[in-house]
């Protein structure tokens, strides 16, 4: 039987779907919350979801994806141009390139090697946005920052790895 | 793949590595280069970001919703389980409203007699637009919200942005349904401002904590903990008199300010537009950018010897101006 066009599109919406989930994490970061602790540092949502699908399915969020996804946060956030869309670009090249070694392995090796990604991650961010703005940022609501985004890792994870199962099964 | 694929995976496969590699490296030049444009041209991003903040904002205005009413429930039951006290703490309040209320009726009767007797012509009138806020951009690396309200409403770039308590922050960037509003603890914001009773001047600079910064404070300047602090009104940002803060600490290198506003309860704002121009316009930024001097008069830049001294008798008109100068100087 030959695939027909709705076919061939549901195969690129779920392709699709990778860049998307960032995009939409993305969102849910800019909420506003009523918890003081989260007004001054956020878990960095978007940055775990690279990760995830770098690692899962680098060949549905690819290096370009990332780049631009980065681009979107710092237009929306405020941030200097372009360091989000070098960090996530970074994070998705490295993960991809050692996404095999987390294959068959438990979630918690994933959290570990997570928590580690994150460091430079978080690093190389805040050394270039303090480098454009001409200040070192704070590195306390960095630190803080940092600890929500690996310690919630786990709940985001889960919900994409939902959502991959569901959905990216047979794409 | 490669070692059970034909002749063309064989050649392809190399090629295809290469490719990613190269756009890999095309893709952090670009990032460095986003960088070097984001220093430079300011008014180029600006339009970027304004627009990215439209795109966004129908999504985030529904979504918003959801998160408000959450909060909204959160805040309930705080409330309930602290009924007694906020009661408490209310009826002290109320008492000492009421004291200020007389006051504040005396000195506005005496403020209307004075102002009839001085011909005090009033500001202009403020125009007021009031929408919610739809995202805050929580981080470690900015401070800013997204209002839902553009140059549609009335909204421009520089305009102040108050809540109940005090100055907020201002307009950055101002879409065509939303913008983005700097909060004054952003490490970019620098408000011109007056201590309240000792009427020192001086600069609230964010530095990205929640408590931003009194900075080019004179050496003289009296400061003390609880000192509240006012837009000073200077450079035409800002209207004067709208309370910002209280100084929380004093010590011996920095002066720290507790703003009004409590940032996770920020709602609703209001954005003030009081017809000022403000530091902030493009077309001053412009001009400040470009210093060239285009000479149209023609003359040398040289100014000749004697010019703009008056001479006591009217020189003959086809007398040269220099001759007048000695005798001038002469003179005494």
């Amino acid at each position: 039987m030959k695939p027909g066009v709705w076919h061939r599109l549901d195969v690129v919406a779920r392709g699709l779907f990778p860049a998307f989930s960032v995009f939409v994490l993305l969102l849910i970061n800019l909420l506003p919350v009523s918890v003081p602790l989260l007004a001054t540092a956020s878990p960095a949502l978007a940055l775990m979801a690279v990760f995830y699908w770098s690692v899962n399915r680098p060949d549905l969020l690819t290096a370009v994806a990332a780049f631009l996804l980065g681009l979107l946060q710092d237009l929306l956030m405020g941030l200097p141009l372009g360091v989000s869309s070098l960090v996530l670009l970074l994070v998705q090249t490295g993960s991809a390139s050692q996404g095999r070694f987390f294959h068959n392995k438990p979630f918690s090796v994933m959290w570990w090697g997570f928590a580690l990604v994150a460091i430079p991650a978080f690093l190389v961010q805040w050394l270039l946005s303090s480098a454009l703005i001409e200040a070192f940022l704070p590195i306390k609501a960095t630190i803080i920052s940092y600890v929500l985004t690996a310690a919630l890792f786990p709940i985001v994870a889960w919900a994409l790895a939902r959502a991959q199962n569901s959905l990216l099964r047979y794409v | 793949m490669a070692q059970h694929g034909g002749p063309q995976q064989r050649i392809f496969s190399p090629l295809r590595t290469a490719l990613h590699r190269f756009a890999f490296i095309l893709l952090i030049f670009t990032a460095f280069g986003l960088m070097l444009l984001g220093k430079a041209d300011t008014v180029l991003i600006e339009r970027i970001r304004a627009a990215s903040a439209d795109l966004v904002s129908p999504v985030m205005n529904v979504i918003s919703r959801p998160a408000a009413s959450i909060n909204e429930l959160t805040d309930k039951i705080y409330n309930l389980a602290h009924l007694y006290e906020e009661n408490e703490r209310l009826r002290r309040e109320n008492q000492q409203l009421l004291a200020w209320q007389q006051a504040a009726r005396n000195l506005s009767h005496e403020n209307v007699r004075l102002r009839e007797l001085a011909r005090y012509t009033n500001p202009p009138a403020l125009h007021l637009v009031t929408s919610r806020v739809i995202a805050d951009m929580g981080g470690a690396y900015a401070h800013s919200v997204m209002i839902s309200a553009g140059s549609r409403d009335g909204v421009a770039k520089g305009q102040a942005v108050i809540s109940d308590e005090g100055l907020v922050g201002r307009v950055a960037e101002a879409g065509y349904q939303a913008s983005r509003v700097l909060l004054i603890t952003d490490i970019n914001s620098r408000v011109p401002v007056i201590v309240e009773n000792s009427r020192d001047r001086a600069f609230l600079s964010g530095d990205n904590t929640n408590r931003p910064l009194l900075t080019f404070l004179t050496a003289d300047a009296a400061v003390a903990p609880g000192d509240r602090i006012l837009t000073s009104g200077h450079g035409g940002a800002f209207p004067p008199g709208i309370p910002i803060g209280v100084v929380s600490s004093v010590s011996e290198n920095a002066v720290r300010v507790a703003p009004l506003f409590r940032r996770h309860q920020l709602e609703y704002l209001r954005v003030a537009d009081y017809g000022l121009q403000g530091i902030l316009s493009e077309k001053r930024i412009r001009e400040s950018q470009s210093p060239v001097n285009h000479n149209d008069t023609q003359l040398s830049p040289d100014i000749p010897m004697g010019v703009g001294v008056v001479p006591e008798n009217p020189a003959p008109e086809n007398a040269p101006a220099t001759s007048n100068a000695p005798s001038n100087g002469a003179n005494p």
